[in-house]
């Protein structure tokens, strides 16, 4: 048989087709590893977060991957440490996705670092799930392709003010913060939330949050009448203030706020353990002891896992580490069902209803990409932490 | 109120005091306006923490220990920060310099001691009496350094050889005075009166590498107010000071207490800008 030009031409011509067709695609990209660029804070001055949702993350990965992977193919992990610096976090989102081309990105893990990376993220049509609570941080015409796993602040705020007013029933609220941006910015956006919610504002203020005497600032709200304190604040010495002076006056006023109310932090700084006492911080439901002291049944299953495997926590919350295995493995569910391109990954979020993770439930739709239901965000008694989770507190019922 | 207001001001008014005669301690001695004063008080609240509650010492050995530290960084603060630039033209580069050293001290506790304020230790186990010993601790070692530092400048050969070097210290060095060494001791001195600063309000304070910058500022206006080098006039300005501070959170509240602080402040210097107690200096021409 001669082999003419025309001949040779035709046959390249196919081989380049079928190479170019979807036959041959899914046969690369199944004996490529599935890669998903983590961006943890594990060293500096916020890496308390990064370090536990990075034992999650990397038990998530391991079993993924023992389990013979994603269809066959396996995961890699490339982590970069941030080092709780908003720069690093931006060279390493340009690592990750112009260098290691990874599928998808999860992280950073600090809102400092979050508001820096997502646009880099979003120019570079990467998909990307975080965690971090500033409002701005997911806009679906901005970011259409960035997703968050865990509460805005507007949620934390609200829960706070649900349990304020509608479990404790108080209606006469003190809410104060340091001079923090953090602090400063919390304030002004819970107060019009409360009065909303038809509270009156027995006092609002910032205080600078150096200040070693708070008793005047509570002297104030108790003679305003305030039946609730909200603390908002990340400052532990600030936080431990308002509750020394609290008990030092010997009133009995509920502290209802932010997360760090119960941290190790404060507690070292309480001059009474009974300072602790009527003090309730944000946490979630799915990681919180009910009445009868029993985790939910996920939960208790996950963290009788970490104590098999002797992942440590001592040092850390539950809702961390949960949060941590939950990224991984909603994107290897989401890769197994949708592949692993921008818009099947995109796609798939955005139709996922009730997911359900160890630390949440995520539902996502295409106009809201924030995917923590309101319900599953309370507050817990800030004084009860055994085994890195918290009691839920009164009156949320069974 | 009245007694929140006496108690509380007086004890943070002595610990500003003190922080305000560790900068004229270095600055007498030298012309040099260091700005690690707050950083040798911040210093001594967190080694204070470390050295008695992290390290189980007692607080007796704590103390020295700490004191000690807070000389050796005076040292290091003159060797590195002041020396070199010394003899450059422009003055403000050593007030720089100084700043850029306090900042690098306080980044570097903030990553080693971290950036949340830890608990200090009670120094002395009794029981609150009438005055805690939060109060009265700073108030003590306020006028234990201002008696301490009026037998030295008054009683001793070298605190004589101090006050030559502050009042001339050309003249003083055609006289044989050793000025280096007598600057390097100055230094040393101020790291123990910071130092000691922070380590008697630390119960107050915490231990917090964020009272830095508190410290720097509030510390620099007793100096202002009672006129650069004036112990005296540091130690009325530095009560005024946490007197008026305290009284304005109860009277007025919130960021606006600091507000009224700035406002007599500026309004002081308006009027007086060399302090209350300070004497308006001839100028050579």
């Amino acid at each position: 048989m001669s082999v003419t030009r025309r001949k040779v031409l035709a046959g390249s011509a196919a081989g380049a087709a079928s190479l170019a067709s979807g036959l041959a695609s899914p046969a690369i990209a199944a004996n490529e590893p599935l890669r998903i660029g983590f961006l943890p804070a594990l060293t500096g001055p916020s890496s308390s977060t990064g370090v536990a949702m990075n034992r999650g993350t990397e038990l998530a990965v391991k079993e993924i991957n023992d389990a013979g992977g994603i269809n066959g193919r396996k995961i890699e992990l490339i982590v970069r440490d941030t080092q709780s610096d908003a720069t690093k976090a931006v060279n390493a989102i340009a690592e990750l996705t112009h260098r290691q081309k990874v599928h998808v990105v999860w992280g950073p893990l600090n809102s400092g670092e979050t508001l820096a990376a997502t646009p880099l993220c979003a120019r570079d049509g990467i998909p990307m799930i975080q965690p971090c609570w500033v409002d701005t941080l997911i806009d679906v015409k901005k970011y259409p392709m960035a997703f968050r796993n865990a509460p805005t602040n507007m949620q934390i705020g609200n829960a706070a003010n649900h349990y304020v007013m509608d479990v404790l029933k108080k209606k006469k609220v003190a809410v104060i913060g340091d001079n923090a941006g953090y602090a400063t910015a919390t304030v002004a956006a819970y107060v019009p939330l409360l009065k909303e919610k038809g509270a009156t504002i027995a006092y609002q203020g910032n205080v600078d949050a150096a200040n070693p005497d708070l008793k005047p600032e509570l002297l104030r709200m108790r003679d305003a009448g305030a039946e609730a304190i909200m603390p908002w604040s990340v400052n532990a010495g600030f936080l431990a203030r308002i509750l020394n002076a609290r008990g030092a006056m010997g009133w009995d006023v509920p502290v209802v706020g932010q997360t760090t109310l119960g941290s190790g932090q404060t507690k070292a700084l309480l001059e009474k353990p009974e300072n602790w006492e009527k003090v309730y911080s944000n946490n979630f439901k799915n990681c919180c002891y009910d009445g009868s002291g029993k985790l939910p049944e996920k939960a208790a299953a996950f963290r009788e896992k970490l104590a098999k495997l002797k992942i440590d926590m001592s040092d850390t919350l539950l809702w961390w580490i949960a949060v941590g295995y939950d990224a991984p493995t909603l994107i290897a569910e989401t890769v197994k069902a949708a592949g692993d391109t921008p818009k099947g990954i995109t796609g798939y979020w955005n139709k996922l209803t009730n997911w359900g993770g160890i630390y949440a439930s995520l539902t996502f739709t295409p106009e809201q990409h924030n995917g923590l239901p309101d319900a599953e965000v309370v507050m817990c008694q800030a004084n009860s932490l055994k085994d890195g989770a918290f009691n839920i507190a009164p009156g949320y019922g069974a | 109120m009245l007694e929140s207001i006496v108690s509380y001001g007086l004890a943070v008014g002595a610990v500003y005091a003190l922080i305000g005669i560790t900068y004229n301690v270095m600055f007498t001695a030298s012309r040099v306006f260091s700005f690690t004063a707050g950083m040798l008080g911040m210093l001594g609240g967190v080694l204070g923490a470390l050295f008695i509650d992290r390290m189980g010492m007692p607080a007796i050995v704590g103390l020295l220990l700490v004191l000690a530290c807070g000389a050796v960084i005076g040292v290091i603060t003159e060797i590195v920060a002041v020396r070199p630039v010394l003899r450059s033209i422009e003055q403000h580069l050593y007030v720089l310099s100084t700043l850029a050293f306090a900042l690098l001290v306080a980044q570097f506790t903030a990553i080693e001691w971290g950036t949340d304020a830890s608990p200090f230790p009670r120094l002395i186990p009794i029981d609150e009496g009438l005055l805690d010993q939060k109060f009265w601790i700073p108030m003590l070692a306020c006028a234990a350094t201002v008696l301490g530092l009026e037998f030295l400048y008054r009683r001793t050969l070298i605190g004589r050889a101090f006050l030559a070097i502050a009042e001339d210290s050309y003249a003083a060095r055609a006289l044989g005075l050793p000025e280096v060494r007598l600057r390097l001791a100055s230094f040393a001195l101020a790291g123990v009166i910071g130092a000691l600063a922070g380590f008697a309000g630390g119960e107050m304070l915490l231990a917090f590498f964020g009272n830095q910058s508190i410290l720097n500022f509030y510390g620099f206006v007793p100096v202002a107010l009672g006129g650069m080098g004036n112990n005296r006039g540091a130690v009325v300005g530095g009560l005024l000071l946490g007197l008026f501070q305290q009284a304005a959170n109860f009277l007025v509240g919130g960021i606006f207490a600091s507000v009224a602080v700035f406002a007599v402040f500026i309004v002081v210097l308006l009027l007086r800008p060399e302090g209350f107690a300070g004497a308006s200096g001839a100028r050579r021409v």
